[in-house]
């Protein structure tokens, strides 16, 4: 730590602060504001809504047709799935490009990893035509094996394989990231360990189980949990496969209406929008993924280097 | 602790096991070589085998995308309206790509990405920079509460708060420009940035401010000349990170911005976009347009790859 005068100090912090308190706090101020009034669409072009109190958060959380639940839900499921393909993807391929007895290895990381390299909107939009009913490669390489032009998934069309689509598509943009992480992690163990395990009898699984994978946890939990955290606030990529449908029930949120894209189909789709609402949801959203950060900071020790200084 | 304290022991002890492996390896394998030889082959082929025929499944599927999107900028536009499996370019063509060079926006896009993510990148890192160095160094009341409080403000997903920026943007007069997304970008990218760049500040030693305090540089010239030039590698990680993530951002860009009628004011995202879903467009053009983007960004990213295993201190972000 440095003695340095505080109008120095001042100095190197005031432009953080400055746009933090615009576009940081401010808006979170103003979501605030706006949830605990009852502006829509209507009142708020005339300008005359007004203070209700908290009960905008009273009829979300005690409704009984409320959306939060399914979407949370369906949210919770896509993160999961998400997360455990990752993993096990990410951890065989790892394992493999550590093995030193397969000839080419920095080829096959270099293609192994290229999906990482690439704009995420763009493969996005790729992977839309990819899963095209009608002309995309995907029926096609179904009508080539069965011979039968008329067969095909309608993959955007209908809710599970939506589903499972936007699943695939993340596992491919994410799992090169899990494989360089965990192949550094593994690169890291000293050779001499799982040598030592060998001459005592293991078999390999049990190398695995008892040797590799308790060194491999303290490289895996944290990105494992920044993972969860931003798969959870996924936007970009599943919006614009499937703009959250597909749609089975007007009054009810689609196959793929994860959190934020709820949200946004929310404000910018509905004629009518009921911004108290929302933006009392936005604030239980919030509280959520805030108590999900904190518990994952807790979890990995992010924090406590810091904490302790 | 022992093998603290006794470093040299420690060392030569490690050693000594290590050659006990070895021996014992060598002495045990030699009888049990002659009966289990060929069913550990087998297995240990099998093994190979299986390994070889994974990373084959995991490259087509890694690189299908890219391939397909590759050869569909070629193929003629007729060609990819079908329902027979198409792998190859039937008669390929340039077409696709003069046509979106001549025909379309698409440079007017490029350049207004570059110069709105570029800026907000350049922004983002002078004032998180700045930061950075006064949470990790200086000494002041708030330091840990302010980091704590930086991490939190990040939990809350500003697209939440889209009626917010919106506010923000109409009282600065800026809505539908490219500098009110600048300004937004900009401010997104300094939590982040503040964090890692600070993360790898409190890696220097402190002994080299104090030699340049001795010498008589002030703080800001120290900081200046021999900080920042120490820093470079997670700069540089900071730099892509927002860089990649501005350029992918959709859906801010998609509600600010009002195209005109020749399309020439939006981004990248958002002229791909409408050149995806727009069913009267072939998707010939949106597979050349998507390759003059992807090819430039994947050369970026291969270069400065090796920034991004020394620079990410948080180490856990995904572009």
């Amino acid at each position: 730590m440095l003695q340095v005068k505080k109008p120095t100090i001042a100095l190197f912090l005031f432009p953080t602060f400055l746009f933090i308190a615009l576009v940081n706090i401010f808006p979170i101020a103003y979501t605030i504001y706006i949830s605990l009034t009852n502006e829509n669409t209507f009142n708020e072009y005339l300008q005359t809504y007004h203070f209700v109190g908290l009960k905008n958060f009273q009829s979300i959380l005690t409704e009984a047709n409320t959306a939060l639940i399914p979407v949370v839900f369906i949210t919770l499921l896509y993160v999961a799935l998400c997360i455990g393909s990752f993993l096990v993807i990410g951890m065989i391929t790892a394992m493999i490009l550590n093995d030193k007895r397969i000839r080419g290895l920095k080829i096959w990381r270099a293609l192994i990893i290229l999906p990482w390299a690439m704009p995420s909107f763009v493969t996005a939009l790729i992977w839309k035509f990819l899963f095209d009913y009608n002309f995309g490669p995907f029926n096609n390489i179904l009508r080539y094996i069965t011979q039968n032009v008329n067969t095909g998934v309608n993959w955007l069309g209908s809710p599970i394989p939506a589903f499972i689509a936007v699943v695939v598509v993340n596992l491919w943009l994410s799992y090169p990231f899990f494989t360089i992480v965990i192949l550094g992690a593994l690169q890291s163990i000293p050779e001499e360990l799982n040598d030592a395990a060998k001459v005592d009898g293991a078999s390999p699984w049990q190398r695995f189980r008892e040797v590799t994978l308790p060194l491999l946890v303290p490289a895996i939990t944290p990105i494992t949990v920044m993972s969860g955290i931003t798969t959870f606030q996924m936007f970009n990529t599943v919006w614009l496969i499937t703009a959250g449908g597909p749609f089975t029930d007007i009054t009810k949120p689609g196959a793929t209406d994860f959190v934020m894209l709820y949200f946004y189909n929310y404000f910018t789709t509905g004629a009518f929008t009921n911004y108290g609402k929302a933006a009392a949801t936005a604030i239980i959203v919030f509280i959520l993924l805030l108590i999900v950060i904190l518990t994952g900071f807790r979890l990995t020790g992010f924090n406590r280097e810091e904490t302790a200084k | 602790m022992s093998e603290r304290s006794l470093p040299e022991n420690a060392a030569s002890a490690t050693q000594n096991i290590n050659a006990a492996i070895r021996s014992r390896r060598a002495v045990s394998a030699v009888p049990a070589r002659k009966t289990a030889d060929i069913s550990y082959k087998v297995k240990r082929n099998l093994g190979l085998t299986l390994e070889y025929l994974f990373l084959i499944a995991m490259t087509v599927f890694a690189i299908f995308p890219l391939y397909y999107v590759l050869q569909a900028s070629f193929n003629a536009t007729q060609q990819l309206i079908t329902t027979t499996l198409q792998l190859f370019p039937q008669s390929p063509t340039l077409g696709d790509y003069t046509y979106i060079l001549g025909q379309t926006s698409f440079l007017h896009w490029l350049l207004n990405t570059t110069m709105l993510v570029g800026g907000s990148t350049l922004f983002g890192l002078i004032i998180s920079v700045l930061g950075a160095y006064a949470l990790s160094r200086f000494k002041f009341k708030g330091r840990l509460s302010t980091l704590t409080f930086l991490l939190t403000l990040q939990a809350f997903p500003g697209l939440l708060a889209i009626t917010a920026y919106y506010q923000i943007l109409q009282s600065l007069h800026l809505t539908g420009t490219l500098e009110g997304l600048m300004l937004i970008y900009t401010a997104g990218s300094i939590i982040f940035g503040a964090w890692n760049i600070k993360g790898y500040f409190d890696t220097l030693p402190k002994e080299l401010e104090e030699a340049a305090y001795v010498d008589g540089a002030s703080t800001f010239r120290t900081f200046w000349q021999i900080m920042l030039p120490l820093a470079s590698p997670s700069i540089a990680a900071t730099a892509l990170i927002s860089f990649i993530g501005g350029f992918n951002e959709f859906a801010l860009a998609n509600l600010v911005l009002t195209p005109n009628a020749a399309q020439s004011n939006i981004t990248i995202t958002v002229g791909l976009y409408s050149l995806a879903n727009d069913h009267s467009t072939p998707w010939g053009y949106f597979a050349a347009a998507s390759v003059l983007v992807t090819v430039p960004l994947v050369i970026i990213f291969l270069l400065l790859q090796r920034y991004l295993q020394s620079g990410l201190t948080i180490g856990s972000v995904k572009g």
